[in-house]
């Protein structure tokens, strides 16, 4: 018997001579791989294999630490003493654990709690949002800290004591009766709030509201206001153009439109004859690109070549061409239909306004009405409360009223940079993360009118008018993001 | 004994010759095989989830740094060693959907179904052991599929596990919409067929196949999760099938299901017209929904089970916990709408999923503090099994909770798709299941290899887990209260997102720790296989019919005939037995002999027993059981 505990102490010594070992190691392998190649700068990104190897050593390190309690437990199994008690060990954890847990949950609810739904609300709804919230989030609370310290205080306190047998307690029906009743009213006091939070929000328009559409696009946002005459023109999608990016009814652009596509399916008619001899032509050149080894020079050319050439030989390519053309036809088609509704292009689209920000006045009702140009996107204006899916095909809106300005959110922040912004809010592809427009709230009708009037409506009125001094723009200049450019070139082009 | 139990007795009879290398490990049929083929698949998918999440939390915290392995691991797709932002996008919907569909479906659903229902309900095999073999198969070759599209030139699909379209229906919106998506929608097809046919075959067996005495009201609440688990998806993945074909048709035959009034840059308008993208919604979340349950009964069925046995103690109200299993599968099927708020859909029908969405805390509300009634006064053995338990019980208390806020229509306006959602659904779907699966392997391991794990591992294990679970996840409902969406490649071209920065680098490093800490896992599960300790026939002096099975895990389950059940599963600490146990299939004369002499000792089981006779006679009735 105590030959086997002096092995099993030995077996240990070993092992942990070989933990220390590998502890050492480390930092040598570490300095070692510095020494070879100087770190540039301490980050994570300087990772490279040698460093990550030193991860693995480390890791490997852990293995050995924990297969050395394995030691321990052999050891106790042989003396008869206990070494580590995991069963107090683990109950320990989990009160540290509460405590350290709920410490967190404090911190961060002071830490971030400033930002907790955004601080103050900036719309007239989302007063009664806020509170909904709230009350929500008392409830939840509530329960939340009661029912985990429960938990890891019944862990604590019932852990395994060979002494006791445990209490056999299969069902009551009372208890049972209590916590289905009491969540079920709590939740129909919560389910009857948001019902009246939700309607409230959602319902009856107010009949002074002023329309803007708010249009987007891969990627990017656009406003359109409703110009002198406050009614939104027409709008169809087969009159997208580069000129006109919303595809509003206007005559003379849709015309414009028609020739243009008109224009295109003559040219794809015409490459659609020149098919065969197309397709020679590449034949010929991919040949003597192998022939000469040209492809090995030039091996982004001989792979776009390549693919021509499959789709010439394949057929893909005729039939593309095909399908283009029978596209635009529909397109003109469709476009004729409409533009024998003289209701449809009844000249109410020819003083709106596109615009690359959105600037609203305080205390005035709103209904943004949604459109989507291709994919789903989402307008999500979270110091408003406001949020929106823009699906094509699916008009869509909300209505809201701004009450606090942009410079009165400031003030409240402590910033004099915050500037409210639409976010786009359902993934729409590569540049989803910075999809946005700003929005700009300002105290006066005033001060709307003169960031209103630098604005050109979408067909420039007849009698040229001499536009306002630029020094009197009060409003802040246009800021529209990169992409929204990038895009605006784009469809220019 | 059932003329069923009668007749895989002969089958088990000639099934004595030698197995092949291929018909034991490769197409088996027996049902522990399988349920181990499911798990290690499970695993692997698991790990490249995992190691996907990492890739882009790294992106997330450190949006400006180059990381140079980054180039050499992703290529194209992190030139200068920075994530590419439609790879970005690609490994996220990747990363959603191993995780939902692969880990947590397949690989809980598909191993605990296939190893219990025969062990705890006493047969000696699946129904039909070849549809099993089948669904293994079918779930194989679509993680391969899954996988390969991620290594394709335009890489995997990336508009969200949710795959939505228009985007996901027009190759020009998104490169990853192209064979990426293809190749996915082709996965999820195979996938579902692979979970109907498991599916079919959990209900009839647990319908037709239970053994003597196997009461539907004796029945561990780990079959009743695994059963309507079943049932909800088999009601629901024939309806994501039918909405993966639509937007195939969409896709390569010219409908339009899905698709109108769609203007392309650099293509124009297209001809499309009449389809709504909202359809599809409707379609996905009829599935999508119920999907959340049965990744998550599951886990709270092996909950139910770890925790009576580890606190040898009954679980608390049986009968409530199966009433609201069965609650929460209904329901389960009339909330979708919940994920619909803000699509433009009539507000009224926004109300009416709200109610209805909130209806569902009630019984998960039931289950929460049934658990803890169960810890109470229990005897509680912290196996790791029973940690990971615990920690189910708290992810469940935690994500559960902000389910009221999501599921209020009016304050969805401004969390939806933000990443209050991320952390909402991370911890109740997530999390939970995910300790649920850890939990039953930890418990079950036995079962499957005859070996232990390693307790000491099991407890770095669940420690460094728990902490880094919370650590990622629970500061993510702050950033989505202030408004933060999801599905952001990065936030430095939002100065209003700064104030977050930290906060991003807190959960990298906890998800860093998390990753870490799965070593010890996965070092532990594939060491002890080959060399853990031998395990004995029942090493948690447990109640269950599976541990009367012998430890050599043979064809057929029992050597001689299958044991009787003579009472419910959860017979812990009786106080008129000495034993803190009392196996279903144990018979004891004396005992009722006890319980007939002292008039208040009526085992409150028994009385509990007949008291939910009723409920258990309808739902006899109504499928159709004598
Ligand atoms: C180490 C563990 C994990 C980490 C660090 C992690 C992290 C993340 C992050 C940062 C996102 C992106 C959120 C966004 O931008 O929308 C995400 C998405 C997601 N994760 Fe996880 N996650 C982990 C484990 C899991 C597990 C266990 C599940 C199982 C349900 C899961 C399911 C999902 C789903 C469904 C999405 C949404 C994908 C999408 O937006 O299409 N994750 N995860
Ligand atoms: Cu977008
Ligand atoms: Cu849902």
């Amino acid at each position: 018997m105590r030959l086997d505990t002096l092995r099993v102490i030995l077996n240990s010594i070993s092992k942990n001579a070989m933990i220390m070992a590998a502890t050492l190691l480390t930092p040598v392998i570490a300095l070692a791989a510095d020494v070879i190649e100087p770190p540039k700068e301490q980050s994570l990104a300087n990772w490279d294999w040698v460093t990550i190897l030193t991860w693995v050593l480390g890791l490997l390190v852990i293995l050995v630490i924990a297969r050395a309690f394995d030691i321990g437990a052999l050891t106790e199994k042989i003396t008869g003493k206990k070494v580590v008690s995991w069963n107090n060990v683990n109950a320990w954890i989990a009160i540290i654990f509460l405590i350290a847990g709920l410490a967190g949950v404090w911190y961060e609810l002071v830490y971030h709690g400033k930002y907790l739904m955004l601080g103050n609300s900036a719309s007239a709804h989302g007063d009664t949002y806020d509170s909904m919230f709230y009350w929500t989030f008392g409830f939840t609370f509530f329960v939340f800290v009661v029912t985990e310290v429960l938990l890891f205080y019944f862990m604590f306190k019932y852990r395994y004591d060979e002494k006791r047998k445990a209490h056999y307690y299969f069902h009551n029906n009372n208890l049972e009766i209590i916590w289905t009743v009491v969540p079920s009213i709590v939740l129909t006091f919560l389910v009857l709030r948001g019902f009246t939070t939700w309607s409230k929000i959602t319902g009856e328009l107010d009949k002074e509201s002023e329309e803007i559409e708010v249009f987007a696009y891969q990627f990017g946002w656009k406003a359109r206001y409703a110009g002198d005459d406050n009614i939104l023109g027409y709008h169809n999608v087969n009159f997208i153009s580069g000129t006109n990016p919303l595809g509003i009814a206007e005559t003379n652009a849709v015309a414009e439109l028609v020739t243009e596509l008109e224009g295109e399916i003559a040219k794809l008619e015409g490459l659609q004859e020149t098919e065969g001899d197309s397709i020679k032509a590449w034949s010929t050149r991919w040949d003597r690109m192998k022939s000469t080894g040209l492809y090995r020079t030039y091996p982004e050319d001989y792979k776009t070549l390549d693919e021509k050439l499959h789709d010439g030989l394949s057929g893909a390519y005729g039939r593309q061409l095909e399908k283009d053309i029978k596209r635009k036809k529909t397109a003109i088609r469709r476009i004729a239909e409409y533009q024998k509704d003289k209701d449809f292009f009844n000249g109410s689209a020819n003083d709106d306004k596109v615009t690359t920000e959105i600037v609203l006045v305080k205390n005035k009702p709103y209904v943004f009405k949604f459109r989507a140009r291709d994919v789903i996107h989402s307008a999500y204006m979270p110091d408003f409360r406001v949020q929106m899916n823009c699906v094509p095909g699916m008009p869509t809106q909300f209505a809201f009223t701004p009450t606090m300005t942009t410079a009165e959110a400031r003030d409240v922040k402590g910033n004099n940079e915050y500037d409210y912004y639409l976010f786009c809010n359902k993934i729409c592809g590569a540049a989803h993360y910075n999809m946005k427009i700003k929005v700009t709230v300002v105290e006066s009708e005033a001060e709307y009118n003169t960031w209103y009037a630098s604005q050109a409506p979408f067909v420039a009125p007849t009698t040229a008018e001499t536009s306002e001094p630029a020094e009197e723009q009060v409003a802040p200049s246009a800021d529209s993001t990169q992409i929204v450019i990038d895009n605006q070139v784009a469809i220019n082009k | 004994m059932s003329t069923a139990a009668l007749h895989a007795d002969e089958h088990h009879a000639d099934h004595h010759h030698k197995e092949s290398f291929i018909s034991k490990y490769v197409f088996s049929m027996d049902h522990k095989m399988i349920s181990k083929q499911f798990l290690i698949t499970g695993i692997i998918m698991g790990t490249v989830g995992l190691i996907m999440s990492l890739l882009f939390r790294l992106q997330l915290a450190w949006p400006d740094e180059q990381f140079s392995f980054m180039e050499t691991l992703l290529g194209k797709w992190a030139v200068d060693g920075k994530l590419d932002p439609n790879f970005y996008m690609g490994l996220v919907t990747i990363h959603g959907t191993i995780m939902v569909f692969y880990v947590l479906t397949a690989g809980l659903s598909g191993t605990f179904s296939n190893l219990l229902i025969p062990l705890q309900v006493g047969a000696r095999d699946m129904a039909s052991p070849f549809m099993n073999m089948l669904s293994y198969w079918f779930f194989f070759l679509s993680s391969v599929t899954l996988l390969i599209s991620v290594f394709i030139e335009t890489g995997p699909a990336s508009g969200g596990w949710t795959v939505y379209p228009p985007l996901s229906a027009l190759e020009k919106a998104m490169p990853g919409s192209g064979l990426g998506m293809t190749l996915w929608l082709s996965a999820i097809a195979l996938f579902i067929i692979s979970s109907l046919l498991g599916g079919i075959n959990y209900i009839s067996t647990v319908l037709n196949m239970r053994t003597k005495g196997m009461s539907m009201n004796r029945m561990p609440l780990t079959i009743w999760a695994f059963f309507f688990t079943a049932i909800l998806g088999v009601l629901s993945f024939p309806v994501l099938l039918g909405a993966a074909l639509f937007l195939i048709f969409d896709r390569s035959f010219g409908t339009s299901f899905y698709l109108s009034d769609i203007y392309l840059e650099g293509v124009g308008a297209l001809e499309n017209i009449g389809g709504s993208p909202v359809l599809y919604q409707h379609l996905f979340w009829f599935l999508g929904h119920p999907e959340v349950y049965i990744i998550l009964m599951p886990a709270l069925g092996i909950t139910s089970e770890v925790i009576s046995c580890n606190a040898r103690k009954p679980i608390f109200g049986y009968t409530a916990m199966v009433i609201s299993l069965l609650g929460i599968s209904f329901l389960s099927f009339i909330v979708w709408g919940h994920h619909m708020f803000i699509t433009g859909m009539n507000p009224f029908l926004g109300s009416v999923f709200m109610i209805l969405t909130l209806i569902i805390a009630v019984p998960s509300a039931v289950k929460a503090f049934n658990y803890l009634t169960t810890l109470w006064k229990g005897n509680l053995r912290f196996t790791p099994a029973m940690l990971f338990s615990i920690g189910l019980v708290s992810f469940f208390i935690s994500g559960g909770l902000t389910g009221i806020y999501l599921g209020n229509a009016a304050l969805d306006i401004q969390l939806h798709d933000s990443y209050f959602v991320v952390a909402h659904f991370h911890l109740v779907m997530g999390s939970a299941a995910i300790f649920g699966m850890f939990a039953g392997i930890y418990h079950w391991f036995p079962k499957m290899y005859g070996r232990m794990l390693n307790n000491t591992l099991g407890y770095f294990h669940f420690w460094l887990t728990f902490i880094s679970a919370y650590l990622v996840f629970f500061p993510m409902h702050f950033m989505g209260l202030a408004g933060v969406p999801r599905r952001y490649y990065q936030f430095t071209l939002v100065k209003e997102f700064d104030v977050w920065m930290d906060v991003n680098v807190l959960m990298t490093v906890g998800a860093l720790i998390g990753g870490f800490a799965q070593l010890f896992f996965l070092y532990n599960f594939f060491y002890s296989i080959f060399r853990g300790k031998k395990a004995t026939q029942n090493p948690w002096n447990s109640n269950s019919l599976e541990w009367s099975a012998p430890v050599e895990r043979i064809h057929g389950n029992w050597p001689g005939e299958i044991p009787t059940v003579y009472r419910g599963p959860y017979e812990y600490s009786r106080p008129d037995r000495e034993l803190d146990y009392f196996p279903q299939y144990e018979q004891d004369e004396s005992a009722p002999e006890v319980l007939k002499t002292e008039k208040s000792k009526t085992s409150p089981a028994e009385k509990e027993e007949a008291e939910s006779s009723v409920f258990f006679a309808a739902i006899k009735k109504v499928f159709g059981l004598s």
